[in-house]
């Protein structure tokens, strides 16, 4: 378009599907980039319909890019765009940080009686904490 | 509390010199009387013998067998903080007669 054939041959000008590309490949990286760091900050968020729309917009422009015809090199972003923006929409609605219970104990009931099996694959009984100071935690496992 | 096997905890056990009695609760039968099963998550990733994981929860229990305090966790990766349990216990718990 503008600049083709001007003379000034030494810089070609970026195809439309190469800017579209880098576009794309930009917007799946910086909220790829916002959405590892909300994981690990642990506060992803309950709704993630703008991460979805971000993801799913940023592999539709990679695919748009990729019909309008890019440079070569442009294909990667575009490409990288398509991967990232299909892929991550999967991880982002799976992935579940907040958790769901219904009943819980509270503060002032009795606490309830319970058999189980420490470490040595010995017998727990919790009449065995009466009369004492107890602190109990409840984690997820080893890992 | 967790949903470990026996020969998991006293693996753990041994590899941190944890102290404390480590119970292995793989049906998750105490932790459904304590009514801490998160119903969120039907697979226990990296625990793969386990039906689901508990909420992630301290609990302070007086002589008495009362629930003097609850640290209940929004979020399965994250567990009580030290400062905090010990400051509950310093409030709730008369720590200079134990």
């Amino acid at each position: 378009m503008e600049g083709r054939g001007s003379g000034r041959a030494a810089v070609k000008p970026m195809k439309t599907g190469t800017k579209i590309a880098l576009v794309a490949a930009v917007i799946a990286a910086v909220t790829a980039r916002y959405w590892f760091y909300l994981a690990a900050e642990v506060s992803l968020p309950a709704d993630r319909t703008g991460f979805v729309i971000a993801f799913l917009g940023a592999a539709a422009l990679g695919v748009y890019a990729l019909i309008k015809r890019t440079s070569w090199l442009g294909a990667i972003p575009a490409v990288f765009a398509i991967v990232v923006g299909a892929f991550l929409p999967f991880t982002v609605s799976i992935s579940a940080q907040i958790v769901e219970r219904d009943s819980v104990i509270e503060v002032g009931d009795a606490m309830p009686q319970f058999t189980s099996t420490d470490g040595q694959g010995q017998a727990f009984d919790s009449a065995s904490l009466n009369g004492h100071l107890v602190l109990i935690k409840f984690f997820r496992a080893h890992w | 509390m967790s949903v470990d096997l026996p020969e998991v905890i006293a693996d753990r056990r041994h590899l941190h010199g944890l102290q404390a009695t480590m119970l292995s609760d793989q049906q998750l039968t105490v932790t459904d009387k304590f009514g801490l099963r998160n119903k969120g998550f039907h697979s226990a990733p990296g625990s793969e013998e386990a039906e689901a994981l508990p909420v992630p929860a301290t609990l302070l229990i007086d002589e008495s067998g009362k629930v003097v305090w609850i640290d209940l966790s929004a979020d399965y990766q994250r567990r009580s903080d030290p400062s905090v349990v010990l400051a509950a216990m310093e409030a709730h718990f008369d720590i200079a007669g134990h």
